[in-house]
This record gives structure tokens, C-alpha cells and sequence, in this order.
């Protein structure tokens, strides 16, 4: 029922309007419409105005009159037809100000006179002064009196009934109107064709014909919408006025500017391009934001992130083209966010903040099995407040559930299933902490002799080592894996090390034994002059982890211990004490290094990431990178370091990397990230400058680069040689332990090796050889 | 392999032999004895095209006996297949004088085979260890470290890899149990394809080797696998498995596993056990700086021409990939010093190249000698000598290299580099 009597309704609308166009541009706004534009005209205004946005008075009383007077509704179609325009506008310009090279300066310079002289205000006869028609013969000319602006057809969103039987109700008035006015439109040929082509052929009230009306915009209202068809053969309405159906093509743009004037462009020369072109152009384009402006906001909005201080280094390139995604991705949010480089210069950035940063540095923790390295560095991690005390508690729970309760603190480190099971630890434990000077990272090792691979992908990532020793087993470590662990830190090329003389509160026959500890001191000290490690870089520490005497804070006065405090400061104060900054710009500048440690799900935004130490170079944001060996390509799409996220990081720094663009598949630990402007080659054999361990021969063995771990040997023994590279011997039948000597490795698959890398040999689960890559070839 | 009849001479070596190959084994020691400008004999299919009187071509395959003169031998491990090019040497009704044809050597097919330049020792040898038809132990190992698994089988001549399986594993991280998952993942590949590989009805010894506890987690999975699963073939493996140390999950740390008691008592052949005996031997001597111990092609050979490798105690070890040259004169070499050092009353040990002992060899350029007497400075005579004459090793050397080099596309992965 009610749909047949609003089809009845519309299929009176169609035809309605057609015998209603010739009054229609006579119709004015009734009295009482003009003081509804009146009172809400300013209201809406306002609204705007607080939104930024610039609209004409005309545009907003289009907008009441086509939304009936509702304010919201009005401001919101408002809002949203303005505000997109404008931010494309000035992303337009500035995008354009940003390609202007300095040869087209130069040559906007020479035209701007030219320019400035002989452009006019834009005046619609100038503007068609060519053009044939406009030469029309005075005696033929007609007079083009547009007198009311031909309002585009109402643009509502869906139809409503309720809109648009008002609507048709005042066009009834209009009509009544129509038989005073005797203004009607001048009988010339060309207006009227004019006139037709302003004309819309549908005349269907909900659908706007105006080039301004953006449907998709608008909530649709469809459901509720009782417009049926317009093309439903029903039979005509028996109305004698009756006309044709409107074959007219709807208006051209051009078309409709031409018709379309305001009341007060009454002289034609008087109209200007702007009139021509309809409300296309902002009404005044001053009126709203400079794109320069809209620049500098977004500027300001991004400088609200903490990165207050690297904004003021970057060049006004950069600028420009971070205001410019900033823009972008306000305007098309849903777009995929293809990851973009800042161009930060970093290594410009690390020489301004050298000063500032806090100094950093990774040390790694080694020792024989057992001799208490986890806990110790679970002990400090307590007392510098990394970890909680609730957290050991609850671990003191487990453990001693599992009736290991000794093993709490160890259980910070050890995280995994199997470690805790076994209380041995299998893998690196990586940790940061934070003292008043220096954030350290820990890189807990393994002291087992079969996680011994790990224990140099560890050592590999530090700057210095702690060297955990028991004082009460000093023996069984000199035979196992102080001894070697010692010989593998300076293997992987570190210098400093700070000995940490454990379980001192446990020596026999009484704890805190002085005696014992200068005896263990002795020989540990011994040992390490006797392996190359140079005396200033060595600090001793006595300390106990298990109950955290001498770790991070001073044992007290009165009991055993009071001795430490007087002559040996703690571990903490000698770890930073330790720390000497040791990275240099050139290092930065050179292009990046990363080897992988860790792959691993970052989390579900960051599928791909990666972890491990920059031996050289920098990576920011957006830097697109290549993975060798599989030699695929990816692009860094957010850093962390010390899990802080941060826009770049440089050499030195232990980091994560959240990559996309690369399958995971193509990441292994032990491969390398590298700049893909210089991808490391990849290669089978190289040379290696060795010292042996033990003898050594042609023979299959285990390399390790680093974290790399892969199966090889050694193809040729080139030359022995001297300390000082003199060549003792060439191919010579062995090469015997303690002698130097030039080898060729060769490993199963492609590695990625540069000369100055550090390889270690081992074989049957011993070290064999460690020494320095020579030359790829 | 078993010799079906066999005509050579004693003396000049003249004569042919005809085998029929029966377990893929012997595929490799058909592959040690045939060598390039032999006679060989075998069933072939060969498609042959016959024009008609009118021109018309029809194609025929045509199962026939063709007898090739071989050129080059190509070989499978994996697959244990040898394929075998020549030129046609015996005419027949289809085939032309001098064609070419590659020959598939299959089971259960009898081949006949005539050396160009007679038996000679090293060949008889070959032949006599390949008919020996003493039981064959057989042994699958997986050498395994957290994310690597080699899946290889063992028998007496070979050490073949199977499947390699390699998983990264995410390292451990505080409230992350991805690591656990991914290392359970990681076993169920593993065992997976453990299960595709071997041959559940008649269960071999399944040797576990690893660092730390891979392999005993391992063997754990695979025990709660058999017991949840209901499987009783994969109950019937349980007890047959065995979990060694081995330094890294690398293929190479299996000559370790393989030479551990734990696994010696489990393997009924000794020859293996021999054979790593005397590796290690010479290992130890030339640790030891003991002049007695030298290896290289040059080093070798001066000292058997001075005959160091005799009587009480001189052995020579060879790797047969040395015979398998596709240069005559370099095979004739190697086969003479080996008769040399026997007629010295010395004792010659050919390694197999596929065989972990064999490798390490390899490694030492494919030879090496334990002497009778010390010999100080070998080493610098080989270099005196190299000065006065250049002695035509190098392209031996590099022959004998060749010849595996056909193969190495096929087994890469297992010969050490």
C-alpha cells in the first residue's frame, strides 16, 4: 500500500519538475527560508570554524536547505566535502614546491615579470576573448542576465519522503508565484540552450546532479528509503499539464558554470574564473591554511613524539616529505603503509648525541658449568631492579617444588622448559639493565661444553666478558671451560674482561675466605696474561650470587666479608667502570652489518623479526636491506633497541629488526643483514689467518662465524708463520699446537665472510684453532 | 653381489667376470669396478626407428643385450643407480658399430664385465669384496643438534644421507613459548620423515646422536609417539635404538659417534671399526710429530719407492676414489704402488670415499702411510724433487678427483666439501 502511493508520488515528481523549470529561476527563497538562513547560517558557521574548515555562506545554505534545516547534519556533509579537498590541495602544492629543481627556479624567475605584466584579472570575456563565439555581431547579442543562481538539484543522501514532500511543497508556492513574476527568461536562442544545457534530464529529486556530490560520502539510508524505480512503467498521472519525458543530456560542467552565477556577478566581465568553474575552486583561497602552513602543522604534531631533538638535524628535504606521509596516511588510512625511509643521516646524529647518550654496552658471561653464572646474573638483575622481587618469588616457588630451589635466581636467565628441568643452561639468555650511567646487556652463556657453539654466538655480540669462576672448583674449570671459554672470548676479539670470584660465602673451612680468594685470584690472573689479555683490562671482584654479596651492593661491615668493601669494589661498579665507549663514526658510515642472532615472531604486527648485533654501519626505518646468503630482500619496517622501539640504530648496538617484504624462510640464524646497496659476497673457501690449539690437518671440522655455525674444515695448510707474519714454513705437513699459521677453509654451504672476521675451528667438541679471516676467495 | 661365472686368467688378468647386482649396495661396488675403456654387457631397451619401404617411421622399443665400451660412469647414491655411457661395441641387428647408448644397470640383472687392460689387483680385490656375501649390517643414524637433523643410513661401504632436515628455531625469550613449539615441530618433522625413510617391517638399529639432550628428547618423543600412536611397528623400533654423544650435529661428528664402544658392539662388521682403528692411528702419530706418519700423493709414493711401507707395520692407506680416475696412466699408478707395498710384505687399506674414515682421508688428499721406519724430512725431498723434475702428479691427482667429481652433483651432500 505504501509503497504503490509513493511510486504514484515520485512518477509525479518526474514530471513535476520539468513544467516547474521555467519558474524555477524565478523562485527565490521564501521570507521565511531566509530567516532560517539567518539564524542557522552563523550557528553552522561557527561549528565550522572550530573544525578549520572554509565554506561560503551560499554553500552552507545550500546545505540547511537541502538537509531541512538540520544543523548536524549540514556541518558533518560540510565538514566532509571540504575537508579532503583541502589537505589534497596543499599535499598537491607542497608536493610540487619539493620537484622544483633549481633549474626550474631559475626559469620561473625569468617568466615571473612576464607573468606578472601581462596577466589580468581573470575576467570570463578574457578568459574566452578567442574564442568564435564570444565575437558575436552587437545587433545579435543577447543580454545574459543570470539573475538567480540555478541551485543544482537537492543532494540528499537517500530520499526522503518526508524531505521531499516538502520539498514539493514549496515548489507548489513557487508555482502559484510563477503566474506574478513577469520576469522570465530572455526568449533568446542561445540563453535557452543555454538554460537547457543547466537543465538535469532526471529530474528525480534524489539524485543530484551537481558535480560537488560525493554519494559515497553520505550514510546510506537505502533500507528505510521507499524510492521505487523511476523507470516503473506505471501509467502517467492524469494530469492535463502534463509534459514530455526530459530527453535533454544532463549539463556539462562547463554548461552549468556558465548558467550558474551568483547574484552578484551581474556584469559578465565582472565574472570570474572562479565563477566560471563553479564552487570546484575554494571560494577564497586565502581563507583557509597555507599548504606551507598545513606543513608546519603536521611538523608540530609529529615533533609531539618524543623525537623532539633529531627533527631540528634533519634538512628541510625530509621535512617536507615526512609532513607529506603524514598527510597521506591521514587522508587514505585503510591504504597499505608501504614503509618509508626518513633519510635521517645517522651517522651525523650519533656524533650530535655522542655526548648525551648514555653509554651502553653488552657483556657476556662465562665460565665453567656450574660455577654460578646464571644466578649471579640473576642476582643482579634483582638488585638493579630489572627484575622483580615478586617474579623471584615466584620462581623460589617452582624451584623448590621441583626441589631446586638454589636455582631461583638462575631461572631469570633460564627461561626455557628444558633449562629449568635440567638446571643447566643450553642457550644465550639475553637481558638489559640499566645503572645511572650505563645501560648494560647480558649475554648470559652456557657454560656445558656441548653449548659451547652458543657460547661464541654470545661472546660474539659483546663488548667485554665477565669470567664466572667458583672459587671452591677452581681446578675442574682451568681443565674445562674457563679455560676455554677464556681463549674463545679473545678468539671473538675482546679485550676487557672482569673476573667475578663466586661462591666465596660457601669456602671452606670458613666463608669469605681471604687466602683463598688471593690464591684463586692469582692463578685465574695468571692465566689470562699467559692467553694475551693485557693486565689494565683485567679487574677481579670478589662476590657471591646466591646471596648477593659484592653484586650490586656492598657486603656489610660486621660480618665475614667486611674485607671486600674496603679493597674491591663490586661488580657493578667494575662492570661500568669497565665500559669504555670504543665505536667510531667511521664504523657508522660504513654500510650495514648485522648477523643474525635470533629469528623469531615479533608479535602479530611484526611477523619477521630479527635480532643481533650492527658490527657496522646504521639502520634506520624504511632502510631496505639484503639477507645474505639467500641474498632475498627486505625493508625494515620498525627497529628496537634494548626493546625500546627507536627510529635507527648504529654499530655497536644489540637490536631487533622487524622486517617485511621476505619470507621467513630465507632467515637462519648466522646470516647476515647487510645494506643492499652492499651486499657481502658469498663464498665456499676463504683464508684464514689461525693460531692452533691444537695440531691441526686437513680435516673436517666445525666454523663458527660468529653465531654461524656450519660444517667444513680446513681444505690446506698454506704456510705457518711467525708472530709477526713472516712465513716459517710453506704447506706444511701439520700445524702443531701454539704455532700461527695460514689455512684455507672451506665450508659446506655459501657463508658470508669479510676479511677481519673472527673464525673458530673445533673439532670432536674441542676448540681447535681460532684466528681472523684473511681474504675471500 | 653374486658372481654368476667368471673366465680370467691368473696371470695376465685377461677374461671377463658376470655379476648380478642384488641389493642397490652393490651398485657402488659395481661403481668402484667398472672403469672407463671397459667392456660392458648388460640387458638395455633401446628405442629403435624403422622406415618402411613407403617412408613411413614407426618407433619400436626394443629390449636387447648390447655390449658398450664405456666412456663415463655416472652414480646415484641416493638412489643407489648407475648409469653407464659408452659406445656400442657389438653390432646387432638394431643397433649400429660405435653408437652411443647409457646403460641403467638394475637388480636382479645380470652384467658381464671385461677390463680393457686385464684384472689387476686392486680390481680382483673389488670383485672379491663385492661377492662376499657375509651378512651385511646395516645401521640408520640421525646426527642432530636443535634445528639440524642429518638422517643418514650406514652400511659397511657407505655412509649415505638420507634426508637432511633443518628448522630454524626461534631462541628462547622471556614469556615466549615459541621456542618449545617450534622445537616439538621440529621433532615431528624429524620423525616424520625418519618414518619415510626407513623400513618399519624389518627394523634396523636406529643410532641417535646429538650435543646436549636433542637426541634424548628425541628418543623420548619418539617412545611417547610409539606408545599413543598404536603403531606397532613404530613399537617394535623403540628398543632398537640407541642414544650416543656426538660433538655437533654435523655430518662429520658421526666418524666420532661410529668409532664410540656404545656403537662398535651394535655394528657386526669390523672392517669399519678397522678402518677408523687406523685413521686415528695416524692421527695420533703425526700429532705426535712421528716422523712415520705422512700423507699425500708424493709423500706416498717416495716413501713406498724407498720401501718405509713394508714388513712390521707399514700400512698404506688408500681411498678408492683414487682408482676410479678417468686417466689411465693414473690408475695404472695408483694400482702399482698398491702392488708395490704388498709385494713389500705391507699392508693396503682401500677406504671407501663414501665412508666417514674414507672421508677424513679424503681429506688428506685421498692418501696417507704409516712407515716401518721413520723417515725425518720427507716432505722437503718431495719439494727437491718437485724442483728438479715436475713429476706428472698433479694432473694424476687431479684425475683421480675427476673421477668422483661425475658423481658430486648426487653426493654433495655427504662427501666432505
Amino acid at each position: 500500500m505504501q509503497r504503490v502511493k509513493n511510486l504514484g508520488y515520485d512518477e509525479d515528481e518526474l514530471y513535476d519538475n520539468h513544467d516547474e523549470y521555467e519558474q524555477e529561476d524565478a523562485t527565490a527563497y521564501t521570507a521565511e527560508d531566509k530567516e532560517n538562513f539567518a539564524t542557522l547560517t552563523p550557528v553552522i558557521r561557527a561549528e565550522l570554524d572550530e573544525a578549520g574548515v572554509q565554506v561560503s555562506d551560499k554553500d552552507i545554505e545550500d546545505a540547511l536547505w537541502h538537509y531541512y534545516w538540520d544543523v548536524g547534519k549540514s556541518v558533518s556533509y560540510l565538514k566532509n566535502s571540504r575537508t579532503p579537498r583541502l589537505q589534497q590541495q596543499s599535499t598537491e602544492k607542497s608536493d610540487k614546491a619539493k620537484a622544483k629543481s633549481k633549474f626550474d627556479e631559475a626559469a620561473e624567475r625569468s617568466a615571473e615579470k612576464a607573468v606578472r605584466t601581462t596577466m589580468p584579472p581573470m575576467f570570463a570575456a578574457d578568459w574566452f576573448r578567442n574564442v568564435s563565439w564570444t565575437l558575436v555581431p552587437s545587433h545579435v547579442e543577447g543580454d545574459l542576465i543570470p539573475n538567480e543562481p540555478v541551485r543544482p538539484m537537492p543532494k540528499l543522501l537517500g530520499g526522503s519522503s518526508k524531505l521531499a514532500k516538502l520539498a514539493e511543497e514549496r515548489r507548489k508556492k513557487a508555482a502559484t508565484a510563477a503566474a506574478s513574476q513577469s520576469e522570465s527568461p530572455a526568449p533568446n536562442g542561445s540563453l535557452s540552450a543555454l538554460e537547457r544545457l543547466s537543465k538535469p534530464r532526471d529530474a528525480k529529486e534524489n539524485e543530484a546532479p551537481g558535480p560537488k556530490v560525493e554519494p559515497k560520502k553520505y550514510p546510506i539510508r537505502k533500507k528505510r528509503d521507499p524510492t521505487p524505480p523511476p523507470r516503473e512503467p506505471t501509467p502517467p498521472p492524469p494530469e492535463p499539464e502534463e509534459e514530455k519525458p526530459d530527453l535533454r543530456a544532463s549539463p556539462t560542467a562547463f554548461g552549468l558554470a556558465l548558467s550558474t552565477s551568483p547574484p552578484c556577478g551581474l556584469h559578465p566581465a565582472s565574472m570570474t574564473l572562479k565563477d566560471l568553474l563553479g564552487s570546484e575552486v575554494a571560494d577564497d583561497p586565502f581563507q583557509g591554511p597555507s599548504p606551507d602552513d598545513t606543513v608546519l602543522r603536521a611538523q608540530q604534531y609529529s615533533k609531539g613524539t618524543p623525537n623532539k631533538r633529531r627533527q631540528s638535524g634533519v634538512n628541510g628535504l625530509a621535512k617536507k616529505t615526512e609532513a607529506l606521509k603524514l598527510n597521506g596516511t591521514a587522508a587514505s588510512a585503510p591504504a597499505q603503509p608501504k614503509v618509508r625511509s626518513r633519510g635521517l643521516d645517522v651517522p651525523k646524529l650519533w656524533a650530535e648525541e655522542k655526548s648525551r647518550r648514555k653509554a651502553s654496552a653488552a657483556f657476556v658471561v662465562i665460565g665453567h658449568v656450574d660455577h654460578g653464572k646464571s644466578t649471579l646474573m640473576g642476582r643482579l638483575l634483582l638488585d638493579t631492579g630489572a627484575v622483580a622481587q615478586r617474579d623471584v618469588d615466584k620462581y623460589q616457588k617452582q624451584a623448590t617444588e621441583m626441589g631446586k630451589s638454589s636455582f631461583a635466581l638462575a631461572w631469570v636467565m633460564d627461561t626455557g622448559t628444558e633449562e629449568r628441568e635440567r638446571g643447566v643452561t643450553v642457550d644465550i639468555a639475553q637481558h638489559h639493565f640499566s645503572t645511572n650511567s650505563v645501560d648494560f646487556t647480558i649475554l648470559d652463556a652456557p657454560g656445558h661444553r656441548d653449548f659451547v657453539p652458543n657460547m661464541i654466538g654470545g661472546a660474539s655480540m659483546a663488548d667485554m666478558a665477565v669470567l664466572v669462576v667458583d672459587a671452591n672448583q677452581l681446578e675442574s674449570g682451568m681443565k674445562g671451560q674457563t679455560r676455554e671459554h677464556v681463549l674463545l672470548a679473545k678468539a671473538v676479539g675482546l679485550k676487557r674482561i672482569v673476573v667475578a670470584v663466586n661462591k666465596l660465602d660457601s669456602t671452606t673451612p670458613d666463608a669469605w675466605s681471604r687466602s683463598q680468594f688471593d690464591g684463586v685470584k692469582g692463578e685465574v690472573l695468571k692465566f689470562l696474561r699467559e692467553s694475551g689479555f693485557a693486565e689494565q683490562f683485567v679487574t677481579v671482584v670478589p662476590c657471591s650470587g646466591l646471596s648477593g654479596d659484592n653484586v650490586a651492593k656492598a657486603p656489610k661491615v660486621s660480618g665475614p666479608a667486611a674485607w671486600v668493601a674496603n679493597t674491591h669494589p663490586t661488580l657493578l661498579k667494575a662492570l661500568e667502570k669497565s665500559v669504555i665507549p670504543d665505536i667510531d663514526g667511521a664504523t657508522i658510515r660504513r654500510p650495514l652489518r648485522l648477523q643474525i642472532a635470533d629469528v623469531f615472531r615479533g608479535g602479530v604486527t611484526n611477523p619477521v623479526s630479527v635480532s643481533g648485533r650492527i658490527s657496522a654501519g646504521n639502520a634506520q626505518t624504511g632502510d631496505s636491506v639484503v639477507v645474505q646468503p639467500s641474498g632475498e630482500t627486505a625493508t625494515i619496517k620498525a627497529l628496537e633497541v634494548n626493546a625500546e622501539p627507536c627510529d635507527y640504530a648504529f654499530a655497536g648496538q644489540i637490536c631487533t629488526l622487524h622486517l617485511t617484504d621476505i619470507d621467513p624462510i630465507h632467515l637462519r640464524t648466522g646470516d647476515v643483514v647487510c645494506a643492499a646497496s652492499h651486499p657481502v659476497p658469498v663464498v665456499k673457501t676463504f683464508t684464514a689467518k689461525i693460531e692452533a690449539l691444537k695440531s691441526l690437518l686437513p680435516q673436517a671440522m666445525d666454523v663458527h662465524l660468529g653465531r654461524l655455525h656450519v660444517a667444513g674444515g680446513i681444505k690446506q695448510l698454506v704456510s705457518t708463520v711467525d708472530s709477526e707474519g713472516e712465513v716459517l714454513k710453506k704447506k706444511p705437513r701439520i700445524v702443531k699446537a701454539g704455532q700461527k699459521a695460514i689455512v684455507k677453509v672451506g665450508v659446506e654451504d655459501g657463508v658470508v665472510v669479510e676479511v677481519g672476521d673472527r673464525v673458530v675451528l673445533r673439532a670432536e667438541g674441542a676448540t681447535v684453532g681460532f684466528g681472523v679471516v684473511d681474504g675471500t676467495a | 653381489m653374486r658372481l654368476i661365472r667368471q673366465n680370467i686368467e691368473r696371470k695376465t688378468g685377461a677374461g671377463s667376470a658376470t655379476l648380478l647386482p642384488e641389493e642397490p649396495e652393490d651398485m657402488w661396488h659395481a661403481y668402484n669396478l667398472i672403469r672407463p675403456t671397459d667392456l660392458l654387457r648388460a640387458s638395455a631397451i633401446r628405442k629403435v626407428v624403422t622406415e618402411s619401404g613407403s617412408g613411413s617411421r614407426s618407433n619400436e622399443r626394443v629390449h636387447m643385450t648390447l655390449t658398450i665400451r664405456v666412456t663415463k660412469l655416472d652414480f646415484d647414491p641416493q638412489a643407489a643407480q648407475l648409469h653407464v655411457s659408452g659406445r656400442v661395441a657389438v653390432e646387432n641387428k638394431h643397433v649400429k658399430l660405435g653408437s652411443f647408448h647409457t646403460l641403467d644397470l638394475e637388480l636382479q640383472r645380470n652384467f658381464t664385465l671385461e677390463k680393457a687392460e686385464g684384472w689387476d689387483s686392486v680390481a680382483l680385490d673389488t670383485l672379491k669384496e663385492a661377492i662376499n656375501q657375509d651378512a651385511k649390517a646395516q645401521l640408520w643414524a640421525v646426527v642432530m643438534q636443535e634445528g639440524l637433523a642429518n638422517i643418514c643410513l650406514i652400511t659397511d661401504h657407505q655412509t649415505i644421507l638420507r634426508q637432511r632436515v633443518e628448522v630454524n628455531l626461534p631462541k628462547k625469550r622471556a614469556g615466549s613459548t615459541d621456542h618449545d613449539k617450534s622445537l616439538q615441530r621440529f621433532y615431528q618433522t624429524t620423525f616424520d620423515s625418519l618414518l619415510r625413510q626407513l623400513d618399519l617391517a624389518n627394523p634396523k638399529p636406529l643410532l641417535l646422536a646429538s650435543p646436549g639432550f636433542t637426541a634424548g628428547s628425541f628418543h623420548q618423543f619418539i617412545k611417547t609417539q610409539a606408545s599413543n600412536g598404536g603403531n606397532k611397528q613404530i613399537q617394535q623400533l623403540v628398543p632398537k635404538i640407541t642414544v650416543a654423544h656426538s660433538a655437533s650435529g654435523h655430518l662429520h661428528s658421526l666418524a666420532e659417534v661410529l668409532a664410540s664402544p656404545a656403537v662398535t658392539s651394535k655394528l657386526s662388521d669390523t672392517k669399519f671399526a678397522r678402518e677408523t682403528q687406523l685413521m686415528d692411528r695416524f692421527f695420533e702419530l703425526i700429532r705426535k710429530d712421528d716422523a712415520r706418519a705422512w700423507y699425500g700423493p708424493k709423500e706416498c709414493e717416495l716413501a713406498v719407492e724407498r720401501g718405509a711401507v713394508g714388513k712390521g707395520g707399514g700400512v698404506l692407506l688408500i681411498s678408492n676414489s683414487l682408482f676410479r680416475s678417468q686417466n689411465i696412466q693414473t690408475r695404472k699408478r695408483w694400482v702399482r704402488l698398491v702392488d708395490e707395498v704388498k709385494e713389500g710384505g705391507g699392508e693396503v687399506r682401500v677406504f671407501s670415499s663414501m665412508h666417514e674414515s674414507g672421508k677424513r682421508l679424503e681429506g688428506l688428499g685421498g692418501i696417507a702411510t704409516i712407515l716401518t721406519w721413520p723417515i725425518e724430512d720427507l716432505d722437503e725431498e718431495v719439494d727437491g724433487v718437485q724442483e728438479g723434475q715436475d713429476m706428472p702428479d698433479e694432473d694424476g691427482v687431479d684425475g683421480g678427483v675427476d673421477g668422483i667429481e661425475g658423481v658430486s652433483g648426487h653426493d654433495e651432500d655427504i662427501d666432505f666439501l
